[in-house]
């Protein structure tokens, strides 16, 4: 009876860090999502305060990325976790990563509004890079709910949306390019843009990466290197 | 109840008097009579051992003895089992009522465990927050609803003020989220969506701000022409000479207005580019005593009383805008004769300024309502002592950027104090 009752006790101590791990690389998640909102809100009003702030949060993002790497290795050399378990901490710690990268794009693009402020040249081109900030905001929510409710069906239909936003990037790229040879005293702030769509294909990519975890987490297979279409046939839902 | 052990007692009686006989029949009687006792002993732990059976399943065993001692444990036992199930059916039902009620309600509504796992949600939240029974059930709220500032709040405990936050997803509805505890730990979260109050909002200040930047030019355009005016005095036929005077005055009126109205807003959108500084708020006083006393000559008695050395981190020129504010309202309320202090403190947990004056005072139920734009104690009075009537809302404003609160203390008769109370970590020693 005794023996029972504490190996129950340990193993809910076990379930209570996991979930913690869980809740954690969400609430970082969570302030990824609002750095990522502030820096495209800065770049679209021109606000340098905003921006600012962006910049000034990034250390709260590094500090989630040291606390949860702790935990999990706390978690791997005292619980020797096993099948699902340690696939779930696999994916913390890989997904952690990709969140603090997406910080720094983020911060990236606070930056460039920092620096360029109300621009007229180019108008036409922020408005994209609007559009294109709206659709990453959109995928790395939804990659985080994917992740909230392990729902492979989710993942695989945002990892979709990442052709929609390399070939929107692509668009912009040309169009930077013909602004650039029209007048090369654009460049410096065309430079900026193009910096800017690049960053924010860079998180599109990993919010990608996040929704590959998810699968590899759900289905224990690795998907990371396996094209769209044969992930798709591989658990067509 | 007293019948069973009445009935109980004449049954040991009998059967010690039976056992008696037979060992008196048998000649052994002591013997006989051990025997006897030890099968009354044997025949209630077997009673014993049919309690237990029957409590470990009592929905499906069914009652062994119905009679004597033992029958009445199993009535009692029965009777405790209906009080239960009665008293469950109940709350089920009550649940039930509330949980329709609350379907109901127009604002989001999530039960929340000890955890901040979620329990239960109505249907204006399943909008709202996107969730999925059952698999979102049991997991905790912030694992969805992950804006940083809801994680904090759910996390400090405290939840007498609200928090206005932006909704998941969408950065332009505005949500008012309050939480109540009750039960044990549990939580309840409301969400209202505030988007229209706060775009209200927003377009009134904007409006305010608007009218005021543009009636700036024209009445700037009035008010140097009168001036010019002025100037060619022998060009004026006396009959004018009055009128333009007031017609200076009033403009002049009129541009402060507006140039309160513009600091006011200014302030209220926080697009105040503070200066964060160390004022030394001692020599500040002393400076605006110079004013002051300048301003009221010898008809008041202002002393400065500093009792620290204490700075305050912030900006100069706002700090002085609003302690000139507090002492000039103050010259102007007190008669002649009356006292002034300026006051600059250490006081538990921060700094503190204070104006106190031997004025009119203010009767309490104006107190509240002071700081209001526009808020006029006695209105004729106020309109001919001049004034914007912004003063307190501006003081109010530049306190609330540093931090700080403004406490007004007053009795009629005697007069009023209005004290700047500044956070200990806004004041700063001399030397750091």
């Amino acid at each position: 009876m005794e023996n029972s009752e504490l190996t129950q006790h340990y193993s809910q101590q076990f379930n209570t860090d996991l979930e913690e791990i869980r809740t954690k690389v969400l609430s970082m998640g969570g302030l990824v999502e609002q750095q990522l909102s502030k820096a495209i809100d800065s770049l679209r009003l021109s606000e340098s305060e905003t921006a600012e702030q962006v910049v000034a949060n990034d250390y709260k993002v590094n500090a989630f990325d040291v606390d949860i790497d702790e935990r999990c290795t706390k978690i791997l050399a005292l619980r020797q976790p096993t099948a699902s378990d340690l696939r779930l901490v696999l994916t913390v710690i890989k997904t952690t990563a990709d969140l603090e990268r997406i910080g720094d794009e983020a911060k990236r693009v606070a930056r460039m509004a920092l620096r360029n402020g109300a621009a007229d040249a180019g108008r036409n081109l922020y408005l994209r890079i609007e559009h294109l900030g709206e659709q990453v905001r959109e995928m790395l929510h939804r990659s985080l709910d994917s992740f909230a409710r392990m729902d492979v069906e989710e993942a695989i239909a945002v990892a979709h949306e990442d052709r929609k936003i390399d070939r929107e990037y692509e668009s912009i790229m040309r169009q930077s390019m013909t602004y650039m040879m029209e007048d090369p005293r654009s460049i410096p702030l065309l430079m900026d843009i193009i910096w800017s769509a690049r960053a924010l294909e860079r998180v599109g990519d990993r919010c990608c990466n996040i929704c590959e975890y998810v699968i590899y987490f759900v289905k224990g297979k690795d998907v990371r290197h396996t094209s769209l279409e044969q992930i798709q046939k591989e658990f067509g839902e | 109840m007293g019948n069973s052990w009445v009935e109980e007692f004449w049954q040991l009686a009998l059967i010690i008097l039976g056992g008696i006989l037979l060992g008196l029949l048998v000649g052994q009687v002591w013997i006989v009579l051990v025997v006897v006792l030890i099968l009354y002993i044997g025949r209630n732990l077997f009673n014993l051992q049919r309690l237990i059976h029957y409590l470990n399943d009592p929905n499906r065993v069914e009652i062994p003895v119905h009679f004597g001692i033992w029958g009445v444990i199993y009535a009692r036992i029965e009777r405790m089992r209906n009080g239960y199930h009665q008293r469950e059916r109940k709350l089920n039902g009550l649940l039930t009522q509330f949980q329709s009620s609350a379907a109901a309600l127009p604002d989001a509504a999530v039960a929340l465990g000890s955890y901040g796992e979620i329990r239960w949600w109505n249907q204006a939240a399943r909008e709202m927050f996107k969730l999925r029974a059952p698999q979102d059930i049991g997991q905790p709220l912030v694992n969805f609803f992950r804006a940083p500032e809801l994680i904090d709040y759910l996390a400090q405990g405290r939840f007498a003020k609200p928090l206005e936050i932006t909704a998941p997803g969408n950065s332009y509805k505005k949500l008012s989220i309050r939480v109540t505890t009750y039960g044990n730990n549990e939580r309840l979260l409301l969400a209202q969506d505030i988007t229209d109050r706060v775009m209200a909002e927003q377009m009134r200040k904007d409006f305010v701000g608007n009218v005021s930047h543009e009636l700036r030019t024209p009445l700037t355009v009035i008010a140097g022409f009168v001036e010019n005016m002025q100037l060619e005095e022998e060009q004026i036929p006396q009959q004018w000479k009055k009128p333009l005077a007031l017609i200076s005055e009033q403009a002049a009126r009129m541009r402060s207005i507006v140039e309160d109205l513009l600091l006011l807003a200014r302030l209220e959108s926080a697009g105040v580019k503070m200066q964060s500084a160390r004022v030394d708020v001692a020599s500040l006083i002393e400076t605006i005593a110079k004013d002051g006393r300048a301003l009221a000559g010898d008809r008041l008695d202002i002393s400065v009383h500093i009792e620290s050395r204490q700075q305050v981190a912030g900006d100069l020129g706002l700090l002085r805008s609003a302690f000139t504010n507090l002492l000039v309202n103050a010259i102007h309320y007190t008669h002649d004769g009356g006292e002034i202090q300026l006051r600059w403190k250490k006081v538990k947990d921060g700094c503190e300024f204070a104006v106190e004056d031997s004025g009119e005072g203010i009767a309490a139920e104006h107190i509240p309502r002071l700081t209001e734009r526009f808020y006029r104690v006695d209105v004729g009075r106020s309109r001919e002592r001049g004034g914007t009537g912004l003063g307190l809302a501006i003081v109010k404003h530049i306190l609330q950027q540093h931090e700080a609160v403004l406490r007004i203390e007053s009795k009629v008769g005697h007069g009023s104090t209005f004290s700047c109370y500044f956070p200990a970590k806004r004041c700063q020693t001399e030397t750091q």
